[in-house]
């Protein structure tokens, strides 16, 4: 417990990544609590991806990571930007209103 | 040792409960700032660990545009309205018992894969993304950065050109009560349809029909 | 030509059938009579030959069934039983075709009537030239199809439609029996054509079968089946109750199925067996037991019936009981005899009857008759011919064939020969006194009719007394010339191979006082009927005001429809209702289309929550099937 190795690593990331899927279909409030969360899973992703890297040695762990990183920020200003027109067509973004794709 | 364990803990409980907090806590504004510390405390662990270029740039890039990002998105819609409460379902089976059954089955199971991973004992590992303990963590990944993953990086910013045309194409709008250049009409005009001449009598004046 | 015999009429049939409607009733009614009466031609024409030539023959028209040992054909097969057959159905069958055309005049289903009446020869001729079981039991079931068919010809009223019902279904209970035994014939020997089973059947004698814990003779038990198939389809005690019923028919078909063919059926399947049956002493008596049941009864029934058709139905249900007790007695000869001329003489009375109510303008009940023997004298003077042949009235058909009956069975010797006599003699008593209670009551005393005039009676057209002519030439002289051939001293000679008489039955020692008994009760019996029901009906009368349970007794039928309608009717009825509400709708068909749809349904409805249009749903199942995967995986 004391010695701090790739486990206690692995084992936090597991759990944000956990957190993160949890608040998807957990949250009763609003579609940015959504994204939130997949900022989280995005990086729990990448928490593994740089403690496997310094352990193994090897680089290639925290390049992939900084892609994420991009792509993770690419992704959440799109998002938001669906939002806010939503937002302006819909005039509400609560989750329990948001069912047009009901079938 | 003990400062690294002591710190890791600190610092991952910390990040724990604001995770927790980001999906829980009722003030939209709140979950923000919780994400916002999430962000900071994993920053420094990847600085603890070694890999600071990384956790620097998730500091600027995370919490300096993504998180005022979504400050501005919180700001600008009215989210305290949409405080409606709807109705869960009573007794035993409702949303939070089942989805938390759900979230710990996959807890455990991302633990029993990551657990029982063995890496393979014959691991080579290509020399040049060898972790170099003499240089700093920004010169490693300035090494292979731009040479062997080029290609990746050009692409990547691609991708953030795309989402930046996307995002901008999603949110404009034309204001009908602002008045615009539209360069394509401007070089197009024609002589013909621009002037004409006119022949004015003395004293007369030129009649205009606008 | 032994084709044509068989297969006009079914061309016939298939002609006026479906093309009816093209040709015109008027030719399809010709054509059909014309071809049967060819076919009777033709069968006079084999007759003869094997009178005189000792004519048999075997003709083959198909191939039915032939696999590995078992062979079975479609064929013609003639020997002089079937000769004697083929006369009688297909002579008494033209006659009726050429009466029907006078007496169908009226109605619009000319052509319908026509093919069945032709279709029903076919297959009565199909029974009688069979050589194997299976196409005996082919015609059978024709015949019972057409008489359902005839029965019901008049399909609007619903009382016909219950007659033709009750008909099939009593027959089909019959055909069962009779379906066990052509089983237990192919069970056991391996084989149904006739030939065989013949020459096989002294080899079995002595075996023995176990049915339901009981040691029974092999050969008793097919006897006893095959004849409760004869005793469906002759209408015998017990299986007798759609007879009367059947007379919701036309009056041709009566006369047709129900006196001189289809209820003959039974007859000659006996007899055609003689061979089975004369080794079975058990299955001879229970015959003649039944026949005697069956004689006695339907004739104090018919004392006292109102209808005439029906009083003509009991008594040919009487005749049949004599028929079959003189198979049981072992004198097969003396029963086709008396098929023969019963075959004549009852048709006759039914054409008669059908005649009589022509005139009456269809009025059935004979006590709203009476008195109209001088103004319809035709149909008066061929029913009383009918009628003294019917009786056994001497030198008349009837009086060789049934004299012959109760002398034989006198002869046979022992006590069921001695009781089947008595019984014979007291039955042809009752016999007298109710055919002349009909001719009195419905020529004779004061004319009782109330709703046509005395004056609108008038006589039958020429094309329904014409053929009735031709049956009464049949029922006076049948008789006397074919009684030597028939039954006389050389008559094995005659019948040769087709009958066979294990032990013969002796001729000549006959007490003098039994050849006249019978005789003397009939005639006196004339004038006896006359007082009682014309002159003196008081008498009668006062009679079943005293005796009215009596009376109500044999009014009934002796009570054999309800008793039925009380033991088998209601119970199925019962169950078959419980069946069909409890086990077919509630458990069958529950769980099985009805709840199949209803599950979907359910599931369908709660499948329809998946899609909600919530985006987090979504999000949630893509989840939980994320980690059923995982599981898997993982478990793996």
């Amino acid at each position: 417990m004391i010695e701090i190795g790739l486990g206690h690593y692995l084992t936090l990331a597991a759990i944000i990544f956990s957190i993160g899927v949890i608040g998807i279909f957990l949250n009763r409030k609003n579609i940015i609590i959504i994204l939130m969360s997949i900022e989280l899973i995005l990086l729990a992703v990448n928490i593994n991806l740089v403690s496997f890297s310094i352990y193994l040695q090897n680089m290639v762990g925290q390049v992939f990571a900084m892609f994420i990183l991009t792509v993770a920020a690419a992704e959440a200003a799109v998002g938001l930007a669906i939002i806010v027109i939503y937002y302006k067509n819909k005039g509400s973004i609560h989750v329990e209103q948001i069912s047009s794709l009901k079938g | 040792m003990l400062a690294h364990s002591l710190f890791f803990y600190f610092f991952s409980s910390i990040t724990v409960f604001s995770a927790i907090m980001v999906t829980v806590s009722k003030n939209t504004v709140y979950s923000v700032f919780f994400l916002i510390l999430v962000f900071v405390s994993v920053s420094i662990l990847f600085i603890m660990i070694g890999a600071e270029f990384l956790g620097m740039i998730m500091l600027i890039v995370y919490v300096g545009a993504v998180a005022v990002l979504f400050l501005f998105v919180v700001m600008m819609l009215n989210i305290s309205k949409q405080l409606v409460k709807q109705p869960s379902r009573k007794g035993l089976i409702n949303n939070i018992s089942v989805g938390s059954i759900v979230g710990t089955i996959i807890f455990l199971e991302v633990l029993i894969v990551i657990g029982g991973w063995k890496y393979k004992d014959t691991f080579v590992s290509l020399s040049s993304t060898n972790l170099n303990l003499e240089i700093s963590n920004t010169h490693a990944l300035g090494n292979i950065l731009y040479t062997d993953y080029i290609h990746l990086f050009q692409i990547s910013g691609m991708i953030l050109l795309v989402a930046m045309i996307g995002a901008i194409t999603l949110t404009f709008t034309k204001r009908d009560n602002v008045k615009r250049q539209n360069y394509f009409d401007q070089i197009q005009r024609e002589k013909s349809s621009a002037i004409s001449l006119v022949e004015v009598e003395s004293g007369k004046g030129v009649k205009f029909d606008d | 030509m032994e084709y044509a015999i068989v297969l006009l009429p079914l061309l016939g049939a298939v002609i006026s059938g479906f093309f009816g409607k093209k040709l015109g009733s008027r030719s399809s009614q010709i054509l059909t009579s014309l071809f049967v009466l060819t076919s009777s031609i033709l069968s006079l024409i084999i007759f003869y030959k094997a009178l005189v030539h000792d004519y048999t023959s075997n003709k083959l028209i198909f191939n039915w069934i032939s696999s590995g040992n078992f062979y079975v054909n479609w064929s013609i097969n003639i020997d002089p039983l079937t000769s004697v057959m083929l006369v009688v159905v297909s002579l008494v069958s033209a006659i009726i075709h050429f009466y029907s055309i006078g007496y169908m005049s009226h109605d619009p289903h000319k052509t319908r009537f026509m093919a069945y009446l032709s279709l029903f020869t076919f297959s009565m001729l199909i029974l009688v030239t069979a050589d194997n079981f299976l196409q005996l039991f082919f015609g059978w079931e024709g015949v019972g199809l057409c008489s359902y068919l005839l029965i019901g010809f008049w399909y609007k009223r619903p009382a016909a439609n219950a007659a033709a019902i009750k008909a099939f279904v009593v027959n089909r209970v019959g055909d069962f029996g009779f379906a066990i035994g052509i089983f237990l014939i192919f069970f056991f020997y391996d084989t149904v054509n006739y030939n065989e089973v013949f020459q096989l059947t002294p080899l079995y004698v002595e075996k023995k079968v176990i049915l339901l814990g009981i040691e029974l003779n092999l050969i008793t038990l097919i006897c006893v089946m095959l004849f409760i198939g004869a005793m469906g389809k002759s209408a015998q005690i017990l299986l007798h109750t759609w007879l009367p019923d059947a007379m919701e028919g036309p009056t041709p078909v009566s006369a047709l199925i129900h006196a001189a063919t289809m209820v003959t059926a039974g007859v000659f399947l006996v007899v055609r067996c003689s061979p089975i049956f004369e080794y079975s002493t058990t299955a001879l008596n229970i015959v003649t037991s039944v026949g005697m049941a069956t004689a006695f009864f339907a004739a104090t029934v018919a004392l006292v019936q109102n209808d005439i058709k029906k009083i003509i139905a009991y008594s040919t249900c009487s005749q049949l009981g004599y028929m079959f007790f003189a198979a049981g007695i072992g004198a097969y000869h003396v029963a086709i005899f008396h098929l023969i001329t019963h075959a004549f003489f009852k048709a006759l009375l039914f054409l008669g009857s059908g005649c009589v109510i022509h005139s009456f303008k269809d009025e059935q009940d004979i006590r709203l008759m009476g008195g109209v023997w001088k103004k319809i004298p035709y149909t008066y003077v061929l029913m009383v011919i009918g009628t003294l042949a019917l009786t056994g009235f001497p030198f008349l058909s009837g009086y060789y064939s049934k004299d012959a009956i109760i002398e034989f069975a006198y002869l046979k010797g022992n006590t069921i020969g001695y009781c089947a006599a008595s019984v014979g003699v007291l039955t042809a008593l009752l016999t007298a006194i109710y055919s002349w209670r009909l001719i009195f009551k419905t020529f004779h005393g004061k004319y009782k009719n109330k709703v046509n005039s005395l004056s609108s009676i008038h006589e039958s057209p020429l094309t329904m007394l014409l053929p009735s002519c031709f049956l009464a030439l049949g029922a006076i002289f049948i008789g006397f010339l074919f009684k030597e051939m028939f039954i006389g001293h050389d008559s094995s000679q005659f019948w040769n191979s087709s009958i066979l008489f294990l032990k013969s039955i002796q001729t000549h020692y006959l007490p003098a006082w039994l050849h006249i008994l019978t005789p003397l009760i009939v005639v006196l019996a004339i004038p006896i009927s006359y007082y009682l029901f014309v002159q003196n009906e008081k008498i009668l009368n006062n009679f079943v005001l005293k005796n009215k349970s009596l009376h109500n007794f044999l009014l009934n039928k002796w009570y054999f429809d309800e008793a039925y309608n009380f033991i088998f009717i209601q119970p199925l009825k019962k169950a078959g209702l419980f069946l069909w509400k409890k086990g077919d709708i509630d458990t069958i068909d529950r769980y099985g289309p009805d709840g199949l749809s209803r599950v979907i349904k359910i599931i369908s409805d709660k499948a329809v929550n998946f899609q909600s249009g919530y985006l987090y749903h979504y999000a949630f199942v893509m989840l939980v099937g994320f980690s059923i995967l995982l599981t898997y995986l993982i478990l793996q």
